[in-house]
């Protein structure tokens, strides 16, 4: 009886191998990715095309990162997008009107917590689901952002702030920079700290964790706020980027973010995620939108390959994870 | 052994009688879960036009038996003959092809739709490809009507009261040209006139020709109803008899199981000071509960399901705080307002559900067992990694939980190692008072003996525990006093073995 009980070890070490597989998986993918693409076209490898492409993947990737603490709990933010175009908006007016640059950042970057806080309080005391909220405020968040500006651009003015995102740190530019700052913490949080275990606890069984004295509300406020200051702090190095605050910015991202994280090996059911995945996910979706402009491929056949590319990895990942 | 002769008698007896009037014989029909037989091998004749009740303990294999003839489960073994002939019954539309229907203690329609669709479900009626509404909803009223049933075809099935839902869920079946009809439980939630509408169409379905099989623990039911009663017993048919030939009292003891002593030996330990005290606790499912456990004791609560034990257990833990009445925590009266409070108090809960309630299956085994005690297990901010792992191996060493590593996934272990991970969590949490919902079921045979031995070392190291459980050997032999739930209330309590146990099996079925 207690050999029928026990699963056989090898099964066990290849579960346990089973993630670090999958990134290296990915890995391969991105690196096949990209020797296809210098070969079809030198200017790929370039430093100038490569330097664009991280500032292209890094603002992805951090949504990315932020979605992912969502989505481990078996919810969803679909406001990201929203989010990122609205801070566009709070800095550049915070800007416009003296406010030193650190202060409108810390305060951009409360903007977006506090959104996420919201989402916390309609998902926890209103019982809506995560789904339904976020949509309500994506769409509203860019009405009030364009009711803020009067449907105008503004533009910002402090060349301090803008060249940020223009400059490069030991040949990597400074928005790849801002990924690595923001995913070293991120790990630690979700690997190392038992917020992070109880984000996966809730994900998995809100019921159990609620019945082990874990606070369920706190832990569901927490991830959407996360979500909310990762958001806020891409909106931040989005304005930097183009110097200006528009609420239509960043339209779509959310998708893109989410695509990321799934393709990334995140589980829309919770209680599986990482943070290098949904990092990997984001850049393979650059390198392919880049090597597709390179390829003077219309973009409209970028959106279908990306599409084709969420069902093919997912599918795999879902068969190796039921086999293995 | 007696339960083996016995077990002859029903085959012996339905042997000659398996001639043209039978319409289902089962020939050593078995079903196992891995090491766990849920029904032993059982040869059993129902008779056409026949009123056959099956009476039993939850977890005597009703629920299995169900589930075989109606194919939701296939069998691991025997033979089911249909009018002689045999039938694989692999699946549920092969069940329904055949005239095989069962209508559920919990209502499996769609609360959306009216009743009328209900009753067509998947067997709508359709002309050129479009639904005929009007004809479904007048034949439907036909149908209700010729029941006897006062409902509109028209209302949304979710409108309706639970009994009356029931009774639509007959009628739907009373549309399929059925001829072998299961009821589990079908009164428990129905008014009295709503149970005797039921039962004047069960007669019906009867003069019909059709055979019921009913499943009820209301003793009065059974002897109103049926026409034969067959008893199960640990997923041992022990005995079928003419309901002419037995009375309340032989059923109930065929009914008794007092195998426990061959795993378990209660051992005598010295009761200390009151750990908790209620006093005519009321809540959501539960009234006027007064209970008290010392250190070092057992308390058992036994009663069927829906008794309000485990919502009582639950108000204890924080869930669905107290309406009325009074909690004491060592003498001290407290209000448990949540989870987080009842866990700081001391308290620890192994809850009804594994899967729904006690684990999160599909994260690693470590996780799991050091859930409640993340707060103790830090390094600054950060989760200390060797107390981690040193907290989750210390369990799956103590409680010999059979997996590798501590990383695998719960989904990985067999129930009754899951059991013992829902328990470690608590065991490294150290609480005074232990709560444990139904911690055997679906656990085999070594393993409930670990359980209990459990319970010792808790009572020993001065713990008091309270012990759910619908397994009255489990509850008379374990518990130092034993509290009897009915209809969310206390019907009787006991000493240790004060009362014989079929008197506590009478009082929490109310004969």
């Amino acid at each position: 009886m207690t050999t029928t009980e026990l699963a056989p070890p090898g099964a066990q070490a290849a579960k346990r191998n089973y993630s670090f597989l999958f990134a290296l998986t990915l890995l391969g993918l991105l690196a096949a990715l990209c020797i296809v693409l210098t070969i079809a076209n030198p200017i790929f490898m370039t430093d100038r095309n490569i330097s664009n492409l991280l500032r292209q993947g890094s603002m992805i990737a951090i949504l990315a990162v932020g979605q992912t603490f969502v989505i481990i709990t078996a919810g969803i933010d679909l406001s990201v997008g929203a989010i990122v175009g609205f801070s566009t908006v709070v800095i550049a007016l915070l800007i416009q009107a003296g406010v030193p640059t650190s202060l409108a950042i810390l305060i951009t970057l409360m903007v977006g917590a506090g959104i996420g806080m919201f989402h916390g309080f309609g998902i926890t005391r209103m019982g809506l689901p995560p789904f339904i909220i976020t949509l309500a405020t994506l769409t509203s968040l860019r009405g009030i952002g364009l009711v803020m500006t009067n449907g105008s651009t503004i533009s910002i003015n402090d060349k301090g702030f803008t060249e940020f995102a223009t400059q490069s740190f030991l040949g990597i530019p400074s928005l790849f920079w801002m990924v690595i700052l923001v995913s070293v913490p991120a790990y630690v949080f979700l690997d190392h700290s038992r917020w992070g275990r109880y984000l996966f606890a809730v994900g998995s069984n809100r019921e159990s964790a609620r019945l082990s004295g874990v606070s369920v509300p706190r832990t569901i406020y927490l991830a959407y706020s996360l979500s909310g200051v990762f958001a806020a702090f891409v909106g931040v190095l989005l304005a930097m980027r183009i110097g200006i605050g528009n609420a239509t910015q960043a339209d779509g991202w959310e998708l893109l973010a989410i695509a990321s994280t799934v393709i990334g090996g995140t589980s829309l059911f919770g209680a599986i995620g990482s943070i290098h995945g949904p990092l990997i996910g984001a850049f393979i979706l650059a390198v392919i939108n880049n090597g597709a402009n390179l390829l003077n491929v219309n973009s409209f056949w970028q959106r279908i390959i990306t599409g084709v590319l969420i069902i093919v990895i997912v599918f795999f990942d879902q068969l190796r994870r039921r086999s293995g | 052994m007696a339960t083996e002769t016995e077990s002859a008698r029903p085959s012996g007896k339905a042997g000659p009688a398996a001639g043209n009037d039978c319409i289902l014989d089962l020939h050593g029909l078995y079903k196992n879960y891995g090491p766990i037989e849920a029904l032993k091998p059982t040869t059993l004749s129902f008779r056409r036009g026949e009123i056959h009740a099956i009476v039993g303990e939850n977890g005597a294999g009703k629920s299995t038996l169900i589930k075989l003839l109606t194919g939701v489960v296939r069998r691991s073994g025997g033979d089911i003959r249909w009018n002689g002939k045999v039938v694989p019954l692999g699946n549920p539309l092969e069940a329904i092809a055949l005239g095989i229907n069962a209508v559920h203690q919990e209502v499996v329609l769609c609360k959306h739709l009216s009743v009328a669709e209900n009753i067509f479900l998947g067997d709508e009626k359709v002309r050129l490809g479009l639904l005929q509404k009007r004809r479904m909803k007048v034949l439907a009223q036909a149908i209700l009507d010729d029941l006897g049933f006062n409902i509109s075809a028209g209302a949304t099935l979710g409108s309706l009261t639970i009994g009356q839902q029931q009774l639509v869920a007959t009628a739907r079946a009373s549309e399929r040209g059925i001829r072998f009809l299961i009821f589990d439980e079908p009164t428990a939630y129905l008014t009295r006139q709503e149970a005797a509408q039921l039962f004047t169409l069960i007669r019906r379905f009867k003069a019909e020709g059709v055979t019921i099989v009913y499943i009820s623990h209301r003793m009065e039911e059974v002897f109103e109803l049926a026409d034969r009663v067959s008893v199960l017993r640990d997923g041992n048919l022990v005995g079928t008899r003419d309901i002419a030939d037995t009375n309340e009292a032989e059923l109930v003891s065929l009914m008794i199981n007092r195998t426990l002593d061959q795993i378990y030996h209660k051992e005598t330990i010295p009761q200390g000071e009151v750990l908790l005290e209620t006093r005519d606790l009321c809540g959501k499912g539960f009234e006027d509960i007064s209970i008290t456990v010392h250190a070092g004791e057992i308390v058992g609560l036994y009663g069927l399901i829906g008794a309000g034990r485990s919502e009582f257990a639950l108000s204890l833990f924080g869930r669905n705080p107290r309406t009325s009445g009074e909690i004491l925590w060592k003498g001290k009266p407290v209000s448990i307002t949540s989870e987080r409070r009842a866990i700081d108090l001391g308290i620890a809960l192994s809850p009804e559900s594994r899967r729904d309630q006690g684990l999160n299956v599909n994260l690693p085994i470590g996780l799991n067992i050091n859930l409640p005690i993340y707060d103790r297990l830090t390094w600054g901010p950060l989760v200390n990694a060797r107390e981690e792992a040193r907290s989750a191996d210390r369990q799956i060493a103590d409680l010999s939980i059979k997996t590798p590593t501590r990383r695998a996934l719960v989904s990985s272990l067999s129930g009754g190692n899951q059991q013992k991970v829902v328990i470690g969590k608590w065991l490294n949490h150290g609480a005074d008072l232990f709560i444990f919902d139904e911690p055997t079921v679906g656990v085999d045979v070594g393993t409930k003996a670990e359980i209990y031995r459990l319970f010792a070392d808790l009572l020993k190291r001065g713990a008091g525990i309270i012990l759910i459980s619908s397994y009255l050997p489990e509850v008379y032999e374990l518990a130092d006093t034993l509290h009897v739930f009915r209809g969310g209330k206390l019907a009787g309590s006991h000493g240790f073995r004060d009362a014989p146990d079929e008197s506590v099996l009478a009082e929490a079925i109310g004969v």
